[in-house]
């Protein structure tokens, strides 16, 4: 096992004398938290922005001062239906016993300014019918038949949080534990092949075995760096960030230590797999360009998983889509978010699953790294 | 008579459609500079790497100090030094660090390391620049450090293949005054190279490869015969 200690010492000191690969720990370190600040910033702006309604008619006595508290600002134009093309975000016709409304659904100022101009109406409309049964003597309960009580089982404003981070922490964990060492693991594959280091290492008593694995752990370790990093620093900006609605402490984003556990849990066995999958890439390149274009479709493996829990948000599958490496990883972490618990049979199979994956990329890579043609010149 | 350093009996390789070696057969001792000659594409470097166990034979047999390439092969690459014309080293690595980082992987224990590094700075004057980084070092300071790192675990068999190449003359020089010192060290010295003129003044006894079989060995004298140099016996030879 000394080799294996030699072989990683090196790595190790050669990876942290590279500045490419602190680059790519440095801007994960800085970029994670920039991101959530402009987006926190642009969720903010968004909720508490005033958007036009151009309008013509008469206002019907009262709405003008719910459109005004509910961020909606009027403004009188000659045609409401060409001016909500561009000149402002909705237009509305108000004639006697009827509001005609024109919005374009392709913008997106024109969608919310539609939402909160239905939800005041509404509301404008139930006020109206209220005063007008009193007015007879009738109690308005009756409207209300079946009135239904709300009780949260969890801050919705805690579940809204959890949801974020049930896509961004994945996404993160899983983009930064491959791009985070990639560099690394094609340096220390193509790279050695590019600059004629590998015979001279090859011609040394190491096992082949001991080096590669020397290898693998140094890139495993710069790999859980970086993505520890990013999520190191995505957490902590979120501790300074609200979510919008509300300033309370209680609003700020956090991970549960459950959660953070199953994460760097899972962080180590993917840390393994793309190691051995980008040096086992990188030794079927003759150079470091040709590494990079065997690796980008790594990339991919990255969106795919984490864009399931964008698009279908109760994804609850059985037991058997665990054994998907990488998607296991997905879900497991989004269980372990959003419901602060932990499966322990999908933990279990996820982790066999990653562990075998991590093994056969690991076989791969020493084959590649043990064939003559490593040497032979085409 | 003590047992050859190197034997190799009958040894063939065919890399892919190409059938590099047809064949071979030759031994080296202990303190002798043994030459390896043949034009371009002859199989000089196949044969080295069939030795260093880089390649593994595909009929024959190759032993290096009585261990067999395909049963000792880590036992063979203990004992065996190769120097190429290639300079790749480490380049966020200083040529100290280079030359030691061979020296572990080769085994060398580590109460030797140092004595062992700095012994092998002070014989190829790498002193001034041994703590540089190597992409800083000129290409001669960094053929240097590659033979450094070749020799740094004092190994009984030494190789060179092309070693003087990309070398200018007061480099190459030095090289073959290495050679000279190893081989009165009793260390066996095969010299690969077509630069007959160099073989001449140093081998003792030389092989020539054609085309994948050797077209003569012996003595260098010998093999010389009647000709007025090695490189006209070399014509005659292969032409």
């Amino acid at each position: 096992m000394k080799a294996l200690s030699i072989v990683l010492k090196k790595e190790l000191l050669e990876i942290l004398r590279d500045r490419r690969t602190l680059m790519v720990i440095g801007i994960a370190a800085l970029a994670t938290p920039l991101i959530m600040l402009v987006i926190s910033q642009l969720a903010t702006k968004t909720a508490t922005q005033t958007y036009t309604v151009g309008y013509s008619g008469e206002v019907p006595a009262g709405l003008d001062v719910l459109l005004t508290a509910t961020g909606l600002k009027l403004e009188h134009v000659d045609d409401p239906a060409t001016a909500a093309r561009q000149q402002v975000d909705i237009g509305v016709v108000f004639q006697p016993g009827q509001i005609d409304e024109y919005y374009d659904p392709t913008r997106q100022g024109a969608q919310i300014a539609d939402v909160r101009l239905q939800t005041v109406l509404g509301r404008y409309e139930a006020a109206k019918v209220e005063a007008a049964l009193r007015d007879r003597g009738i109690d308005p309960g009756v409207l209300h038949p079946l009135p239904v009580k709300v009780h949260p089982l969890s801050s919705p404003v805690k579940a809204a949080g959890n949801a974020f981070l049930s896509f961004f922490l994945p996404y993160i964990l899983i983009s930064m534990v491959l791009t985070g060492g990639l560099s690394a693991a094609l340096d220390s594959s193509a790279g050695e092949r590019e600059r004629k280091t590998l015979e001279s290492l090859l011609l040394t008593p190491a096992p082949r075995s001991r080096i590669l694995l020397g290898k693998i752990l140094a890139v495993s370790a710069i790999s859980l760096v970086a993505a520890l990093a990013a999520i190191g620093s995505m957490l902590l900006a979120l501790t300074q960030i609200a979510l919008p609605g509300s300033d309370t402490a209680s609003s700020h984003i956090s991970l549960s230590p459950l959660a953070a556990g199953v994460m760097v849990w899972l962080a180590i066995l993917m840390a393994g797999t793309f190691s051995s999958l980008s040096i086992a890439l990188g030794t079927l390149a003759k150079n470091f360009r040709q590494g990079q274009a065997y690796a980008t479709p790594l990339y991919f493996i990255t969106i795919f998983p984490a864009s399931i829990i964008v698009f279908i948000p109760d994804f609850n599958p059985n037991l058997a889509y665990y054994l998907i490496p990488i998607l296991n990883a997905v879900l497991v972490l989004r269980d372990a978010i959003v419901h602060n618990s932990v499966a322990w049979p999908a933990l279990g199979v996820t982790s066999a699953s990653l562990v075998a994956t991590g093994m056969i990329c690991w076989f791969a890579a020493l084959r590649l790294f043990s064939r003559e043609a490593l040497l032979v010149k085409s | 008579m003590s047992p050859a350093a190197v034997t190799v009996d009958r040894l063939e390789k065919t890399l892919g459609k190409n059938k590099v070696l047809r064949g071979i057969s030759l031994e080296a001792n202990a303190g002798e500079i043994f030459g390896l000659l043949g034009p371009n594409g002859a199989g000089k470097t196949t044969t080295l790497r069939v030795i260093c166990t880089l390649l593994a034979p595909e009929a024959g047999s190759v032993k290096v100090l009585g261990f067999d390439t395909r049963i000792n092969p880590e036992e063979v690459r203990r004992r065996v030094g190769v120097v190429t014309a290639d300079i790749g080293v480490y380049s966020r690595l200083s040529a100290r660090e280079n030359i030691s980082y061979f020296a572990r992987l080769s085994g060398v224990p580590d109460r030797d390391l140092k004595p062992r590094v700095d012994a092998v700075i002070d014989r190829f004057g790498m002193a001034s620049f041994a703590n540089q980084r190597a992409d800083s070092l000129s290409s001669g300071q960094k053929q240097k450090v590659a033979i450094g790192r070749a020799i740094v675990h004092d190994p009984e068999v030494l190789m060179f293949d092309e070693p003087t190449s990309n070398l200018d003359v007061l480099a190459s020089r030095e090289i073959r005054e290495f050679m000279v010192e190893s081989r009165g060290r009793g260390r066996c010295v095969i010299f690969s190279t077509h630069v007959l003129h160099d073989a001449e003044r140093l081998c003792d006894r030389v092989t020539i490869l054609h085309e994948g079989s050797v077209v003569a060995t012996g003595p260098t004298a010998e093999v010389r015969g009647a000709h007025r140099d090695l490189e006209d016996a070399f014509l005659e030879l292969v032409l």
